[in-house]
Formats: structure tokens, C-alpha cells, sequence
């Protein structure tokens, strides 16, 4: 059911999606504002990616890796704990392998009220 | 990642690239020109092209965890290994590993430096843009494309040699002349390959003029152009003068393969941006 959950919501934004990152869609997604944090931080690729380092920005705290124990392999979506850090921007840089052996990251940003 | 990070990786990919194809194109033109005296030239080159495989597998590795701890992250590396950035170091190191070991075989041995160098070059099919592309003909276009390079790469160096001492000027002839032969079927066949590749990479002629990779690829060809002219200069003046018994044209000649080894330099290093730091046009 989550996943379902998951993949419903994902498709939802994935209309946002940036055109030539490998990232298709998030939640919460890119320059979005959100009323309150969500427990999850959910991402999707267009292709195969093993995330290797994620981490979280936020504006009066200094960047923290987020835990990615929970991922194995190379997948297409990605579900990762939330810390709350207040309101304000948080900014999140991602790093990962694609399956055909390619590096690729980026970064994203949302705000919560 | 930092500038550094980008530069080291581009200075690695050209270094990749120069050891790799001398290394194969010495061995290629040793066999097919049957020439001495290329055994330490050949292996040094094979050692560059071992040594920068391995740095461009660990430079990936910091590439996954954006500082530099990921060169030496075992399970970063053993993650890069499953992928087809570890089939192509496999395929680097053990075809240079062939072409060395081939070196100290003797006769036979020369064949298994030749198979040694195929397997090298052919790991740039497994990875890069034309391996993106996963078309069997940009497949062998890359592979025809790259060894006609070498061979072009390989015989510089021996050919400068013969021509820079009297005894060995008729064998520098006799080399330039064969290799003025063989050229008249790879160089034009090395440029379909290469005008194919960059068509079905970037796909319109606007496109080159507009994007970094284009633009990237337009100095490649003008440099391409330039060795051509070297080329041409080499094969039309100074091996028949040579042949005629003019003895200044050996000089000329030699001095001409240095002009191409220079201008080879800032292709392999314009093909490192291109392949590193730029992406393709879409």
C-alpha cells in the first residue's frame, strides 16, 4: 500500500520535473511550499540510481547526511527519513551511480512555513 | 565538486587516452611494419594507461561522495566495480596487462600485444557516450575510429627515430612510404567513423555551433585538419625528396612529426573535455 502510496504521489509531481536530471520528480518537490515537513523525503529517477550521499541543508543548521541504511541496490525510487529542522528552506544535494556506471547529482530546494 | 575535481578528472581521462593508444598503436605498428627498439616505448606507455585507468576508476569513486574520500571507499569502488565503469578498467587492465606480458614473449608474443591493445581500446565501447547509446554500429565505428588512431599515434615516434639517423634513413623511406598506403584507407575511414559518431551523437548541424560540445567537437575537426595538412606535407614532400636522396628532408620530416605529435596532444586533450566535462546536446 505504501509503495502504491508512494508511486501515486511521485507521479503526481512528476509533472515538475526538472527536464534533463536524472531526478524525475520528488516530494516534496522542487521550490515547493509546504505547510509542514514530511516524515519522508521521496525521490525518483528515470533510470536505475544507487544513491551514494544525500544530505540536508537547512538555512540556521549546519548540513547533515541523511540516512540512507534503508537502500539497497539500484532502484528508480527512494523513500528517506525527514528531520525536522523548523521552518525556512531546507536544500538537499543528492549523489548517486547510475547502473550504467555514470555518476550524477544535484540539488533541489523547499521551504516549509 | 570543486574545479580541481573536474581538472584532475580531465587530466586523468587524457592521460588515459595517451597511454592507452600509444601503447596499442606502437604494438600495432610494430607488427604491421615489422620494426625494433619499441619494447620500453610500448610498455612505458602501457604503465601510463594502467596507472591513469586506475586513478579515473578512483576519481569516480570521489565523484559518489563529492570529497575525496570516496577514491579509497571500498564499498563506493565495489559499487563502481559491479557497473560498467569496473568492465572497462577489467578490460584496460588486462589488455594492457597482455600487451606488456606480449612484449617479453618473442615472436608470438607481438600478436599477443596486438590482442592486448584491441582489448584496451575496445573498453571505450563499455562506457562513455557511444556506450550510452548501446548501437552496434557507433560500436564499431568508436573501436575502428580509435585503432586507426593508434596505428596513426604509433608510428610517429619510430618513424622520427629512422629519420633522425643516416644508416636508418632508407628503413624511414620504406616505413613512410608503406604507412603512406595503409593511411590511404584508415585516415579517410577514421573520419567517416568520426563524422558518423558526432552525427549520430549530436544529432544537427546547428547544434554545433550552439552547445559547448559542439563547439568542443568543431576544434577537434579543425586540429583533425591540421594533422592532415602534417600528414599530406609528409607523404607528397619530404618521403619522396627523402627517397630522391635529398638528406635535408629527413630532417624536415622529423620535424614534421613533431608538429603531428603536438597537435595529436591537443586533440586527445579536447576529446578529454569533451568526454568528461561536457554533455551531449539534446
Amino acid at each position: 500500500m505504501r509503495q502504491i502510496l508512494l508511486a501515486g504521489m511521485l507521479g503526481l509531481w512528476a509533472t515538475t520535473a526538472m527536464a534533463h536530471s536524472p531526478l524525475s520528480a520528488s516530494v516534496p518537490a522542487n521550490e515547493e511550499i509546504v505547510a509542514e515537513l514530511p516524515e519522508q523525503l521521496l525521490l525518483a529517477f528515470k533510470a536505475k540510481m544507487r544513491l551514494t550521499r544525500l544530505t540536508m541543508t537547512h538555512a540556521d543548521h549546519d548540513s547533515v547526511d541523511m540516512d540512507l541504511s534503508g537502500a539497497k541496490g539500484f532502484v528508480t525510487q527512494y523513500a528517506v527519513p525527514l528531520q525536522s529542522m523548523g521552518s525556512g528552506i531546507y536544500v538537499i544535494d543528492w549523489r548517486g551511480l547510475g547502473d550504467d556506471g555514470h555518476a550524477a547529482n544535484g540539488t533541489f530546494s523547499f521551504t516549509v512555513q | 565538486m570543486p574545479d580541481v575535481w573536474v581538472f584532475a578528472a580531465i587530466a586523468t581521462k587524457f592521460t588515459l587516452y595517451l597511454g592507452i593508444l600509444t601503447a596499442s598503436g606502437t604494438v600495432f605498428a610494430q607488427l604491421m611494419f615489422q620494426l625494433d627498439r619499441l619494447r620500453n616505448l610500448a610498455a612505458a606507455f602501457a604503465v601510463v594507461g594502467l596507472l591513469a585507468a586506475a586513478l579515473s576508476f578512483s576519481l569516480r569513486g570521489a565523484n559518489l561522495t563529492g570529497d575525496a574520500s570516496g577514491m579509497t571507499d571500498p564499498e563506493m569502488l565495489g559499487l563502481l566495480w559491479d557497473t560498467a565503469a569496473g568492465t572497462a578498467l577489467m578490460y584496460r587492465a588486462i589488455g594492457l596487462g597482455l600487451l606488456i606480458a606480449g612484449l617479453f614473449m618473442g615472436r608470438l608474443g607481438q600478436w599477443v600485444s596486438v590482442f592486448g591493445g584491441i582489448l584496451a581500446v575496445w573498453s571505450f565501447d563499455h562506457i562513455g557516450h557511444v556506450a550510452g547509446r548501446e548501437t552496434a554500429l557507433l560500436d564499431i565505428a568508436l573501436t575502428f575510429h580509435l585503432m586507426a588512431v593508434a596505428l596513426w599515434i604509433g608510428i610517429l615516434t619510430p618513424l622520427k627515430r629512422l629519420a633522425s639517423t643516416v644508416p636508418t634513413f632508407d628503413v624511414a623511406i620504406s616505413v613512410g612510404h608503406r604507412f603512406g598506403i595503409v593511411a590511404m584507407v584508415t585516415v579517410p575511414a577514421l573520419i567517416v567513423a568520426g563524422a558518423y559518431m558526432s552525427y549520430a551523437l549530436v544529432g544537427t548541424i546547428p547544434l554545433l555551433f550552439t552547445t559547448d560540445y559542439g563547439q568542443a567537437l568543431l576544434i577537434k575537426v579543425l586540429l583533425v585538419g591540421a594533422l592532415l595538412g602534417l600528414a599530406a606535407v609528409n607523404k607528397l614532400r619530404f618521403i619522396p625528396r627523402l627517397r630522391a636522396g635529398d638528406m635535408t628532408a629527413a630532417g624536415h620530416l622529423a620535424k614534421s612529426i613533431s608538429v603531428e605529435w603536438a597537435v595529436f596532444i591537443a586533440i586527445l586533450a579536447t576529446t578529454a573535455v569533451l568526454t568528461t566535462n561536457l554533455t551531449l546536446p539534446t
